[in-house]
């Protein structure tokens, strides 16, 4: 008896031993793995608020975490105080509008990765000149001497681009309106159409996607404003990449935002959330540069950033 | 074998219902090649009527787009578009008069992937003889498209996205020559 007892408690552990490893390696094969390494930090500008920014973006970063396998922080940035953070070295991937792209493009020499896809022009967007239906401007013409309302001066299709179409009809804005406003905080481009709506001013110079976007979410309705004049349509949103990264990294980040579909999802607070549908995006598309050079061109004739002279 | 009295209300039942069917099938088949003829006319003209019914409909819908559009006001028209998506979001006829739109916007890869949308939902759109037919502009943007976006594939045999644009060209391309999804 004292001879067989050994024997038989060895064969009963060969048994369990493989059993829990295999039990573990399940385990651990169901679990998320959670990414290390160096922290990669992503800037995005604030389209209409800190909050609205992190809400859209976050489930979009978890998305590229778990799709590169590396850690990312988002950080929520003020348009005004994009670049000058930027050029202090705090952003390794960037969002922001076409104008800061093209600033960040030509004075740091930011890499473009891709531009988001948004509303019916795809990734692009124009600027417009509305007016409500029942005002007598007919024309560009008849808006001298009116009151109007442009959207955030860094805003390429809610500032520059009607700015531009003003110009190019003549109209000096700083001479020829009777006064022109830009609103505070958040939700800016919003204000700029509720502002014509209300009557406070007599011309909105609104983004043709945020009158997409309010004319599907039922907020106006088509016919409550006339288009006086619109611009061509420009790229919008970009994401780009600092020369520093590792062009490996940088390249499997465009590729992570091409393959995106509706349908990707993420684990968040408990809950499965939907990347695209949660960032407020359709998709992105796999823009050239040189696609941005009719960005350029209006901000060299509107005399803005970078090309700015005095 | 002999037969006792559930075996012959079974025989029964099964006679009475195969007598039920041969009525019925006599009955309800049209008497003569006539009948037959005049079931098919009416139900050729039933399929008539609904087509008639959602062309007249679909005018009615999107006839202040069309308005808009003859009008030169694309935008305003785009704008009216997306308030009635509000309703009839995923209609063929909303996607292929968004792709016209933004054609003569100049705006050929999104028209291309509008026209694309519509026609895998409805290919009435390339059928010369439907009176919806957009033929003729479908096949202005494909020429377009092979020229322009075939360049742009060309100089960047890399961009996965204007391979996609390519490929919708394509795909237009093929529903032009009649082939099906």
């Amino acid at each position: 008896m004292n001879e067989i007892l050994p024997v038989r408690r060895g064969a009963w552990l060969r048994f369990l031993f493989p059993m829990m490893t295999l039990v573990l390696a399940v385990v651990l094969g169901g679990c998320e793995k959670a990414p290390s390494g160096p922290v990669y930090r992503i800037g995005y500008m604030n389209c209409n608020s800190e909050a609205e920014t992190m809400h859209r973006f976050l489930p979009l970063t978890r998305y590229l975490e778990k799709e590169l396998g590396v850690r990312f922080e988002a950080i929520p940035v003020d348009t005004q105080d994009f670049v000058e953070r930027y050029e202090q070295g705090e952003f390794d991937f960037t969002h922001t509008n076409a104008i800061l792209y093209v600033i960040l493009k030509e004075e740091q020499n930011l890499e473009l990765l891709a531009t988001e896809k948004r509303g019916q022009y795809g990734s692009r967007t124009a600027g417009a000149l509305v007016v409500r239906r029942d005002s007598d401007i007919q024309t560009l013409e008849d808006v001298r001497g009116k009151r109007l309302i442009f959207g955030p001066q860094l805003a390429l299709q809610g500032y520059a681009a009607q700015y531009d179409l003003l110009l190019k009809a003549g109209i000096d804005p700083e001479l020829d309106l009777a006064y022109y406003a830009i609103p505070h905080g958040s939700f800016k481009h919003e204000k700029v159409i509720y502002g014509a709506w209300f009557g406070a001013y007599d011309v909105a110079a609104a983004p043709v996607l945020d009158l997409e976007v309010m004319i599907a979410e039922g907020k106006i309705e088509a016919d409550d404003f006339r288009v006086l004049a619109q611009s061509e349509v420009m790229p919008y949103c970009t994401f780009g990449a600092a020369p520093r990264v590792d062009p490996k990294l940088v390249d499997r980040f465009r590729q992570a935002l091409l393959k995106l579909k509706p349908e990707d999802t993420v684990e968040m607070d408990g809950e499965r959330i939907k990347v695209l549908n949660a960032a407020l995006i359709d998709g992105f598309e796999q823009l050239l540069d040189s696609d941005y050079d009719i960005n350029r061109d209006l901000l060299r004739r509107v005399n803005m950033p970078p090309y700015q002279e005095f | 074998m002999r037969w006792d009295w559930h075996d012959r209300l079974h025989l029964l039942g099964l006679v009475v219902v195969v007598a039920a069917m041969a009525w019925l099938l006599l009955a309800g088949a049209p008497g003569d090649s006539g009948a037959r003829q005049a079931s098919g006319i009416e139900r050729a003209m039933e399929r008539e009527l609904a087509y008639q019914a959602r062309a007249a409909f679909l005018q009615q819908i999107y006839g202040p787009v069309e308005e808009l559009r003859r009008q030169g006001q694309a935008q305003q028209a785009l704008l009216m578009l997306e308030q009635l998506n509000r309703n009839y979001a995923g209609e063929a006829h909303g996607y292929i008069l968004k792709g016209l739109i933004l054609h003569e916007q100049g705006v050929l890869e999104e028209a291309v992937a509008s026209f694309v949308q519509g026609l895998r939902l409805n290919g009435d759109y390339v059928d010369q003889r439907s009176p919806l037919s957009e033929r003729a502009r479908i096949q202005n943007a494909v020429d377009e498209g092979l020229t322009t976006l075939g360049a742009r594939a060309r100089a960047n045999p890399d961009n996965l996205s204007v391979a996609a644009a390519l490929r919708n060209v394509y795909y237009l391309q093929s529903r032009l020559a009649g082939g099906c999804e």
